[in-house]
């Protein structure tokens, strides 16, 4: 029996309030009053502990100069709203241009990371199979050696990525720690699932396309998930590796807006404006962060209701 | 659980931020370089007297625009009067560049324009060049530095700061970069007449391993590190400025209200060395003065000790303001916000931070106290170095390539009140600024695009000029002057030397150990006790390499 | 070798446990494969598309992490890339100067300092840091109205979007001398207070920031591994009259041990490697008695003074260190029962 439960589906028909608990299923029993208050007081305190710095510097990104000289820092309440700070960031002459750039890298690079990672890792996945072993200990000694800027500038250079955006996805395509995971998921799946596939016939390809795949959709979530957030803040190998600033990817164009503020003393010829915080400047940045993410989220949480997926083989 | 963390490393932005003071002032402790003789690199020591006259171009004075307040001093000249923009004088009275490509790359700090803007290809036209600028990221571009000069390509002019000629950068310099002595050196000069009027202290300051390699951009030697006051405070509160380190630390407490957020004070620890007359820091080889016969360095002298137990005195009063004893955030915002009343800072600050508050508080004032000395009488100070960013050209260049660059560096230097000076600080009229009271006025875009790029590929001697805020420029020009009379040159002022790698990282520690003491952290005793290690670990060596140098070299001291 | 995050009732959990037993077990060997007495042309025709699959990341490694890590060969030498016109050929050409790197590392009190400061903030973070990730995926698991869930996590993973200047900034000015509580303490007539700056209390304070920074988006892999448990075990539990807490402790935590497992060997492998860009930045606010470690200590003294060959040899030492102590976690996890990261 092949039983596939996703009982919180129910909820998407939009019936009962998705602020409301589904229907509790009949063995569960009900949950006591400290519990749930205990619970609630625990989110709420892990909630406000995070909201109350996000308020502060969401607040402070929308204040003048004056109200964040007059609180002498980072602003808790509010005087008035101006949008100096971002209009400051969208200004810049790349800014146009390097939200793209930042997209399609990290679009590309993830699905390119995810291809050679799942592959990798299910190839891995069977003990005992030729080679494993060594191939494994190939992957595991790379977390703990790493090479000098130098010489990875130079192989970059000598292959000839430098100024390309592939100097952005090859040289970070492959995450061990990240192909550790997947591999330990796969490792999870029931090897009856497997291995009836195989007398059914099915090859290697085959397995993993049709039974292996689709029962990890978490954890593809994830990583997926963690490629594309590495792809997405990654700015060291772009500031090394391209010299073309209409190249540039939105991480470095903001650390440089930041900067801006922040230019060498006695190089200061600059003058801001009397009404823009360096402060506000700052936060502002980190809300724009912030932003991709909270768009994002919601996609990948998605994966990760209970029992979503099972596929255990009975008898 | 950051899988790539890995391959993004950290940020080398708040490194900088975090040392502001430290790396940027004073230019980061650079292991400042250049070689005796040799070509291949390797060579340590330096090139001064017979030796650099041979090499050093002809002085030749600027007589295009004279300045409203002369050099004195050691100052910058200044210009307190606005430009005449239709009495613009002529400095480059025909085009040089006869068109070659040159490929720059400069550390910039902000987000840099797009190479096809109005300005750079103004720039270009009028130069007769077509520059690709590569503008890197100021504050990561020590280590692309070191990454682009391994590889075998290299662009054909690289600008470098002073701050980051670190560890075997000076021998990079000299592996990879072309002597312009053929072109520059004695009367050649005279082709550029801009650059014939760069300094001859400058210029001594770009003999790396013993050539002529680099355009310097020209400083005034008296100490960049100025004590600012918020003077409008400072008036309504009726506070009197104080003219001893007892006075100050009185006043401090007395000013300091934490409960309003106000604190007396910001780190003043550069201004205590000043104080206390201790050798300067911003440099190495100006870390030695011949005493008595024998060559003594900072850390040794009683100075140095009183410097750190008096700002030491300033923390544990609780009168520093708390952000500068964790080393966060910036101290001009502090000042400008009122939170602090006296900062140190580089002198630019005077005019920056006040054509920033004025937007806001028509009545904002700061000033800059004169420097006292450690009983409150006339201090001793210690000149630092004449020029501090250098512009190199690839030895792959061709010789049209360096004739160009050398162009464009003329084109650079060109005086305050020429078309050539406008267009390069200022761009293209109507586009890049626009008159507002006959002022010119950076728009929106001037602000964009005429900013990095051209400031450090050539500039005339140091000067100070402030058109919408003259009366900054003279103050700023005054202070350098009373200031520069009490200021001495120690044994290796001017000269770039390269220390023997061995010894190049022997003193590195000492500016965190100054932190730790005046912060509470350490005692004196441990200072003394590290600089007893010193001696032993290679500092009496360097003493002996140093004096060696001197005899040999001479001084261009005095 | 549990080969199964999902036991599919607690008798069978039992006898899947049983198999991490050695021998060749019966389903082990239904799935698993025997590396016994087969050829090696048999072995390879059988796992020979295994062996394909994994050649694109091989591949990328080789070039992009082998080829260059061959260049710390310079801990070996006085490297100076600067000798010859490609750095590469100014391997060559630089002086061998045997273990002296390794020697002036061993021989600065202030790397035995860093490494002392390093493992002190891994024990730290390890017994502080490492399971509130595990509770947070258990307690946010553990509600059931959607919405609420959804919001909670979307809430806990954002500061690990914060970078790390940011998150330092933002402590400064509310826990800093001048910050948020000291300016309120002071306003109600107490002394002002200082996390920031107190060396004694340091070690505390970066861990607490990485909590916070970081503990959300660590529930993520626990989530994921709670998704893959089928309410059918839940239920068969239940039916055998276990209660809420057993659930917990017989289907819930099973699922989570080998994820856990894993990742806390890996972090064992990596205990070298403390919040180098955090620690970085705090530096100077509590001098670095109290914050170097190791990789800020290689920075300071290897990197910033482009001494090569010093960086080199510390990054080797580290990098044994690290391999030893992920291959003894990995055997521990193994005596435990657990799989870890590989299995012999």
């Amino acid at each position: 029996m092949t039983a596939v439960i996703d009982k919180p589906a129910a909820d998407f028909s939009g019936k009962p309030s998705r602020w409301a608990a589904p229907p509790r299923p009949a063995w569960e029993e009900e949950p006591s009053r400290a519990g749930l208050a205990g619970k609630g007081l625990a989110l709420t305190l892990a909630a406000l502990a995070i909201l109350f710095p996000l308020w502060i510097v969401i607040v402070t990104s929308l204040q003048s100069r004056k109200t964040i000289d007059a609180a002498g820092g980072l602003v808790v309440i509010p005087r008035g709203i101006t949008f100096v700070a971002y209009k400051e960031l969208l200004t810049g002459g790349q800014v146009q241009r390097a939200p793209m750039v930042s997209l399609g890298v990290t679009l590309v690079g993830t699905l390119f990371s995810m291809a050679v990672s799942v592959l990798c890792a299910y190839g891995l996945s069977r003990i005992g199979s030729l080679g494993h072993r060594w191939l494994l200990m190939l992957l595991l000694a790379t977390m703990f050696f790493g090479a000098g800027l130098i010489p990875t500038y130079l192989l970059v250079q000598a292959l000839g990525l430098t100024d390309t955006y592939l100097a952005l996805i090859l040289p970070s395509a492959v995450s061990v720690f990240n192909i550790l995971v997947l591999r330990s998921f796969f490792m999870g799946i029931s090897p009856e699932l497997i291995d009836s596939a195989r007398i059914d016939g099915a090859g290697d390809w085959r397995i993993l396309w049709t039974i292996v795949m689709p029962l990890s959709r978490a954890v593809l979530a994830v990583i997926s998930l963690f490629y594309a957030v590495g792809y997405w803040s990654a700015w060291f190998n772009a500031s090394i590796y391209l010299t073309d600033q209409d190249m540039m990817p939105l991480q470095n164009v903001m650390i440089q807006l930041v900067q801006k503020q922040e230019r060498p003393v006695g190089l200061a010829t600059q003058i801001n404006t009397g009404q823009l915080s360096p402060l506000a400047i700052q936060m502002a940045v980190m809300v724009m962060a912030l932003l991709p993410v909270a768009i994002l989220s919601p996609f990948v949480q998605r994966h990760f209701k209970k029992g979503m997926l099972t596929g255990a083989v009975k008898g | 659980m950051t899988p790539n963390s890995a391959t993004s490393a950290p940020s080398r932005r708040s490194f900088l931020a975090s040392t502001a003071v430290a790396a940027a002032v004073a230019g980061g402790m650079p292991l400042l370089a250049a070689c005796g003789g040799g070509n291949d690199g390797s060579k340590d020591g330096t090139t001064s007297g017979k030796d650099a006259q041979k090499i050093l171009p002809t002085f030749v004075a600027s007589s295009v625009v004279t300045p409203d307040i002369a050099s004195k001093n050691g100052s910058a000249a200044g210009f307190t009067q606005a430009i005449d923009l239709d009495a613009l004088k002529t400095s480059v009275p025909k085009k040089l560049g006869s068109g070659s490509d040159l490929k720059i790359m400069s550390p910039f700090w902000g987000s840099p324009p797009a190479n096809d803007n109005a300005y750079y290809t103004a720039m270009n036209e009028a130069i007769g060049v077509k520059v690709t600028w590569q503008n890197q990221d100021g504050n990561t571009y020590d280590e692309k530095l070191g990454a682009i000069l391994a590889s075998s390509d290299i662009p054909d002019v690289v600008v470098v700061p002073g701050w980051n000629l670190n560890g075997k950068i000076p021998s990079a310099i000299n592996a990879k970069f072309a002597d312009l002595g053929p072109y520059l050196s004695g009367d050649k000069v005279k082709d550029y007449p801009n650059l014939a009027a760069v300094p001859t202290d400058a210029w001594q300051r770009s003999i790396f391993g013993g050539q002529l390699r680099a355009i310097p951009m020209p400083a005034s030697y008296v100490t960049n590190i100025a004590p600012f006051y918020r003077k409008d405070i400072f008036a309504k509160k009726g506070y009197t400025l104080p003219k001893t380190p007892d006075e100050f630390l009185a006043w401090a407490k007395e000013a300091t209200d934490a409960k309003a957020k106000v604190w007396a004070c910001d780190d003043l620890k550069w201004t205590a060395f000043n104080i206390c007359g201790v050798l300067n820091g911003s440099d190495k080889a100006l870390w030695w003065d011949l005493r008595d016969g024998k060559l003594v360095n900072r850390i040794e002298t009683d100075e140095y000790l009183e410097a750190l137990e008096w700002t030491r005195k300033l923390y544990a009063a609780g009168v520093v303001h708390p952000d500068a004893k964790a080393v966060k955030g910036d101290a001009s915002n502090r000042f400008t916000a009122g939170q602090s009343l006296v900062f140190n800072g580089d002198l630019s600050y005077w005019y920056g931070s006040t054509a920033e508050q004025r937007t806001q508080k028509a009545d904002f004032e700061m000033g800059a106290f004169d420097i006292f000395g450690p009983d409150g009488g006339d201090p001793t100070l210690w000149a630092t170095q004449p020029a501090g960013i250098f512009t190199f050209v690839s030895k792959k260049a061709s010789k049209q390539q360096i004739k160009d660059f050398l162009a464009l560096a003329d084109y650079c230097a060109a005086p305050y009140g020429t078309k050539e000076y406008m267009l390069t600080v200022y761009g293209v009229e109507g586009t890049d600024y626009t008159l507002k009271n006959g002022l010119p006025t950076k728009t929106t875009k001037g602000t964009n695009e005429v900013n990095g790029a051209y400031d450090y590929t050539g500039d005339p001697a140091a000067y100070l000029a402030h058109p919408d805020l003259p009366e900054i420029a003279k103050l700023q020009v005054e202070w350098q002057q009373r200031m520069g009379a009490f200021t001495k040159k120690s044994s290796f002022y001017g000269l770039t030397i390269t220390e023997p790698n061995r010894w190049t990282n022997l003193a590195n520690d000492f500016e965190q150990l100054e932190d730790d003491i005046v912060r509470g952290r350490k005692k004196i005793s441990d200072m003394q006790q590290a600089v007893s290690d010193w001696k032993k670990k290679g500092g009496d060596d360097l003493r002996a390499w140093y004096k060696k140098l001197l005899d040999d070299n001479g001084s261009t001291a005095k | 070798m549990s080969h199964s995050t999902v036991p599919r009732s607690r008798a069978e959990a039992k006898t899947t446990d049983q198999q991490t037993a050695p021998g060749p077990a019966k389903k082990r060997a239904a799935s698993g494969r025997r590396t016994g007495k087969i050829s090696f042309r048999l072995r390879f025709r059988r796992d020979r598309t295994l062996i394909l699959m994994t050649l694109p990341a091989i591949a990328l490694i080789l070039v992009f992490t082998y080829i260059p890590v061959l260049g710390n060969v310079v801990a070996f030498q006085d490297y100076d890339p600067y000798l010859s016109d490609n750095g590469f050929v100014a391997m060559f050409e630089s002086p061998w100067v045997g273990f002296e790197n390794f020697q002036r590392i061993f021989e600065d009190s202030a790397f035995w300092h860093a490494v002392q400061n390093t493992f002190v903030l891994f024990f730290l973070q390890l017994v502080l840091y490492f399971p509130i990730p595990i509770l947070l995926a258990l307690l946010i698991n553990s509600v059931v109205r959607p919405r609420v869930r959804a919001v909670a996590q979307a809430i806990m993973y954002l500061p690990h979007f914060f970078s790390w200047v940011l998150v330092v900034t933002v402590f400064q000015q509310i826990f800093g001398g001048a910050g948020i509580i000291a300016q309120t303490l002071r306003q109600h007539g107490h002394k002002g207070i200082d996390l920031m700056t107190d060396p004694g209390i340091f070690k505390f304070l970066v861990t607490a920031e990485g909590v916070w920074k970081d503990a959300g988006w660590g529930i993520i892999v626990f989530l994921a591994a709670l998704s893959s448990v089928s309410n059918d075990l839940y239920e068969a539990a239940a039916m055998d009259g276990a209660g809420r807490w057993r659930r917990m402790w017989h289907v819930t935590l099973p699922a989570l041990r080998p994820v856990i497992a894993l990742l806390l060997v890996l972090r064992v492998g990596d205990a070298l490697t403390v919040g180098f860009e955090q620690l970085l930045l705090q530096r100077d606010s509590v001098g670095p008695g109290a914050s170097e470690v190791l990789d800020t200590y290689v920075w300071w003294n290897g990197i910033r003074n482009q001494d090569f060959g010093y960086a080199a040899a510390a990054g080797l030492i580290k990098g044994i260190v690290g391999l030893g102590l992920v291959l003894t976690a990995n055997k521990v996890a193994h005596l435990m029962g657990e799989q870890g990261v590989y299995k012999k």
